[in-house]
């Protein structure tokens, strides 16, 4: 019996091919642990100039884990390989998202990333939230004043109540001496 | 009788009391809310908890697990969205409830099943902790390594789909943990010369990195999915009801004791095992699946009796027995406290304390349960598009806390896009967790057992208890292979 057209479109699209998530996942993971094993821990871990027993040694535990994840790395690509996996209903969600909402949100996580100090945590959660209201499309004006009033309130929630000293604002500091 | 007052007094406080009815109020708004967790709620409540007193801060904290227990079966019941893992079972007959129009009925079965099997989960930790932790005093660095190899094997069934891709995430965990000044001999490990990396990388922003910030960018890299509208209707439960179905909750309360008290089983597999058990035995199983107040009450039971019981093995003996008590581990070692069996003979009131707030969370979760059953439309109507800009800014705050350092925000968010890229991968973020906690304490064992004996290995296997580590070990992983294999076949 033959497949209809929408039968056999529908199993092309079910299954990923042989560069499926699980293979590249693999091929990643595999790298990633050689460079690991092979140059990161002999630059960026020392070793004492005498130890008790090659088990105490302050490279033992990383040495163990990086071989464990580059053997499953290698198990996983060829798993991937074999048995390529199905694709996910929620993958459809991801595709067609505008490139501005992604935008929007990494601008968002780079003020609390870079301006964190410069900007204060008044000043960044004002600018990263209406950056992300604006990311979901949201138009109402009463929404853009929670964005001002959040911030504020759980500022001082932190600053006040928690004892956290959170940053004013190096650049506010900057213009009120000026 | 000094020690009697000794606990009263830790424990008689309003603050414990606000912590608790806090936290299960905490648990259920954000258990409620489809999209976020209580392990979510527990990392970003984490940073609030520096300035309190160490049974205020724990007790915050586990209200909050107990409270997401519960908020988890709302959504399931409601809009058929399992608010965690383990009310998947209870969307079983709660949502086929909800559209005969008894959604009320189906939410109050849930919470007093929820309630008398956190009671029964809650009075087996009194009894059980303290009897495990005077065994644990005989434990020296051998048996600690072997017990840490057991508890690791947890990490399999923490992995969800894919035991390869969760060990490997075990593995980059147990790498994380490993940078810092090394213990023994001082030397710089991995810290690629920064002096932030000096002091091993701190807890709360991997944490709150690795369960917050993936919902809300994946929320961001997602189409806008529509807002779900909930309604609670119908009638209540009648008492006449429920103790028809009181049989049913004790049996899934023991089932979920017993397997809470295994680490790394959790609470998913408590509730279908309970609910199996429940339809095998019921006059009506028939009607389960369709709409039976007796399956309800067995999920409930099922998931709800783990609550307690997961605290066994971890005041007990130190080990987590999930992800959200593996936080509380972490809360445990924040507030200079390690459990275990020293925690038992040295902070004996402590433990006291918490034991007395953990069972009143269970009489708090009445008030609060009915509360979010009464006001619950308003709860989970909070658009996604506006809390999560609110959960971002809380995130951010709160990993600045940790060391007022904007480095562990950057940490924080790296972290993020790690559990993101994990969570578009399949690779559970749990694993991770596990490795990045138990890794320094597999180490720790190791060395100290090591300098014990000069370099003899023969001490790993010096006496009964170490050997019954061993087999549990062998046995675990012999279990987890097998099941890979049988899930292997069935895909096949």
């Amino acid at each position: 019996m033959e497949l209809s057209d929408d039968q056999s479109t529908h199993t092309a699209n079910d299954e990923y091919g042989r560069l499926n998530p699980n293979s590249l996942l693999g091929g990643l993971f595999f790298v990633v642990s050689l460079v690991f094993l092979f140059y990161v821990i002999p630059n960026y871990i020392n070793l004492p100039p005498y130890m008790q027993h090659p088990l105490l040694s302050p490279r033992f535990l990383p040495q163990l884990a990086g071989w464990l994840v580059l053997i499953l790395a290698f198990v996983l690509m060829v798993n991937g390989l074999l048995y390529p996996p199905k694709r996910e209903e929620a993958d459809e969600l991801r595709q067609g998202v505008p490139v501005l909402r992604q935008v929007l949100m990494l601008a968002a996580g780079a003020i609390y990333a870079v301006f964190f100090e410069q900007f204060g945590a008044i000043g960044s959660g004002i600018f990263a939230s209406v950056l992300l209201f604006m990311a979901s499309g949201l138009k109402s004006a009463w929404i853009y004043v929670l964005a001002v009033l959040f911030p504020v309130v759980v500022s001082l929630l932190f600053i006040h109540v928690l004892n956290v000293p959170l940053p004013v604002g190096t650049l506010w500091e900057a213009l009120l001496q000026f | 009788m000094e020690n009697i007052s000794e606990v009263l007094t830790l424990f008689l406080s309003i603050d414990n009391f606000m912590a608790i009815a806090a936290g299960v109020l905490i648990g259920v708004v954000v258990g409620a809310i489809p999209g976020l967790t209580a392990t979510m709620a527990v990392a970003l409540a984490l940073p609030f908890t520096f300035s309190m007193e160490p049974v205020t801060a724990i007790l915050l904290l586990v209200g909050i697990y107990k409270g997401g227990m519960y908020g988890g079966s709302i959504t399931a019941i409601l809009i058929r969205t399992p608010g965690s893992p383990a009310a998947a079972c209870t969307l079983l007959d709660g949502y086929p409830m909800a559209q005969q129009g008894q959604a009320k009925k189906a939410l109050k079965t849930a919470l007093y099943s929820s309630v008398v099997a956190d009671l029964i989960s809650n009075v087996a930790l009194i009894f059980f902790a303290a009897y495990l932790a005077k065994i644990a005093l005989n434990f020296g660095p051998p048996e600690y390594f072997w017990l840490i190899c057991f508890s690791l094997t947890i990490i399999v069934s923490v992995s969800g789909n894919s035991a390869i891709k969760g060990l490997i995430a075990a593995g980059l965990g147990i790498i994380i943990s490993t940078i810092g000044l090394d213990a023994v001999y001082g030397t710089q490990r991995l810290t690629f010369d920064n002096y932030n990396l000096m002091d091993r990388v701190s807890f709360i922003p991997l944490l709150i990195g690795l369960f917050a910030i993936p919902e809300v960018i994946d929320f961001y890299t997602s189409r806008v999915a529509p807002h779900i509208r909930t309604a609670v209707s119908g009638a209540s439960l009648t008492w006449k009801e429920f103790k028809g179905s009181l049989k049913t909750v004790i049996r899934g309360s023991v089932i979920g004791v017993i397997i809470g008290a295994i680490p790394g089983t959790g609470a998913t597999s408590a509730a279908f095992i309970s609910y199996s058990e429940a339809k095998r035995t019921s006059p009506r199983k028939d009607n389960f699946g369709k709409g039976e107040v007796e399956g309800v009450a067995a999920a409930e039971a099922g998931n709800n009796g783990v609550a307690g019981a997961t605290l066994i093995p971890l005041l007990s003996l130190g080990i987590p027995g999930d992800v959200i008590t593996a936080i509380i581990l972490g809360a445990f070692m924040i507030h200079g406290l390690t459990p275990g069996p020293v925690l038992f003979q040295e902070n004996l009131p402590l433990v006291y304390a918490l034991f007395c707030g953990i069972l009143v969370s269970s009489f708090v979760l009445v008030f609060v349960g009915n509360a979010a059953i009464r006001y619950f439309s308003i709860i989970a109507d909070i658009p996604k598009t506006i809390l999560l800009p609110i959960v971002l800014m809380f995130c951010i705050y709160g990993a600045y806390a940790v060391n007022n350092s904007t480095f562990d925000i950057g940490l924080m968010l790296a972290f993020g896009v790690l559990g993101f890229l994990f969570n578009r991968t399949g690779v559970a973020a749990a694993p991770f967790l596990i490795g990045f906690i138990l890794g320094p304490m597999f180490e720790d064992n190791l060395r100290r057992t090591l300098l014990i004996s000069k370099g003899d290995p023969t001490i790993f296997f010096r006496g009964p208890i170490a050997w019954v580590f061993i087999m549990l070990t062998v046995a675990s992983v012999a279990f987890a292979f097998r099941r890979y294999w049988i899930a292997r076949r069935e895909q096949a």
